[in-house]
């Protein structure tokens, strides 16, 4: 089980400072938290142009809310929280899309040119067939190492669900995945 | 300040692994496809997006913080104006009270009929003054309300 790491003294300075109105403050702990909390909320949105609009929109609410930041906790934890809900909101806002926008939301043109090219056509076809939840389980558990209990208060699940949810997903990706080549 | 923050590394976080977990092949694939599409310098899509955040976290921070001492006034005029309002009904439901006593007589004085005495003792005033025509007295009567 990893352990969840802990804030640091320049982490609680920056907070203390932002929490005080200071806007440099604030800008490095967005410096410090913007890439986890980006694959958050891609996790969620799957499409980048959403992530970057649930990212922003989390930042602001975050901001609004820091006088209520209880100093005990991680940070980083309760500002994926907030950019999980932002996320789930842009969902609900957004139409339904389809599977082929879905996938072609994942086949980005800027790739690992060492990558392979069929695992990255498959995955991104694979991930676009799975269910909303099931995509964003598996992004945040076996890809960026959340708990299923820290997944399930980001998505507003129990972490039984959550952990639930990761086994059908994989179990379905690999049955989308079986045939490839190695 | 901000210069001096190190950026946590992607892979930083232990990733737990079980016997269902996915091969790490699939796992960095999946990490690559939900990475921004960005070609070239990775560190000036984050500073690009960083700006574009604090930009919108300016855009409404005239509205939380630093508006100077008259923003705390303003706080509180919401306040003034709920404890006003309530000041105002409080004090015209008072009033109100404290004069109904005297409305009341005067409601009474011009309503209320006279006591069966008064009314008796009217009638055979005019009865004992003019007893030749008891048409004319009933007139009298009614005339004198």
């Amino acid at each position: 089980m990893p352990v969840p790491p802990r804030i640091n003294d320049e982490e609680r300075e920056l907070v203390a400072a932002a929490k005080a109105g200071n806007q440099e403050a604030f800008s490095g702990l967005v410096r410090l938290h913007q890439r986890r909390a980006y694959l958050v909320a891609r996790a969620i949105v799957t499409v980048h142009e959403d992530a970057e609009d649930a990212l922003q929109d989390g930042f602001v609410r975050a901001f609004q809310a820091l006088d209520r930041f209880d100093p005990s906790q991680t940070f980083g934890a309760w500002l994926n929280r907030i950019v999980a809900n932002a996320a789930l909101d842009l969902t609900r806002r957004r139409k339904v899309r389809n599977t082929e926008e879905l996938s072609d939301a994942l086949r980005s043109p800027f790739r690992d040119p060492a990558e392979n090219a069929e695992l990255r056509e498959r995955l991104a076809d694979a991930l676009a067939k799975l269910p909303e939840r099931a995509r964003s389980v598996i992004v945040l558990h076996d890809v960026e190492g959340y708990t299923h209990v820290e997944i399930g208060e980001m998505l507003g699940i129990p972490g039984g669900t959550a952990r639930s949810d990761l086994h059908h997903a994989r179990q379905k990706l690999r049955e989308l995945l079986k045939d490839l080549r190695g | 300040m901000a210069d001096e923050l190190k950026f946590p590394n992607p892979g930083e976080r232990h990733v737990a692994r079980d016997a269902d977990s996915l091969d790490e092949r699939t796992v960095r694939a999946i990490h690559s496809a939900y990475s921004p599409p960005v070609a070239g310098d990775q560190n000036a899509y984050w500073n690009s997006l960083q700006q574009r955040i604090m930009a919108r976290v300016g855009a409404v921070l005239p509205a939380q913080r630093g508006q100077g001492w008259w923003s705390v006034l303003s706080g509180w005029s919401e306040v003034g104006l709920v404890a006003a309002a309530a000041l105002f009904v409080v004090g015209g439901f008072v009033s109100n009270r404290l004069g109904e006593p005297d409305d009341q007589v005067a409601y009474d004085s011009v309503v209320q009929p006279s006591t069966p005495e008064a009314i008796s003792a009217r009638a055979q005033l005019i009865t004992a003054s003019d007893q030749s025509d008891q048409r004319d007295a009933a007139l009298q009567y009614i005339l004198s309300y």
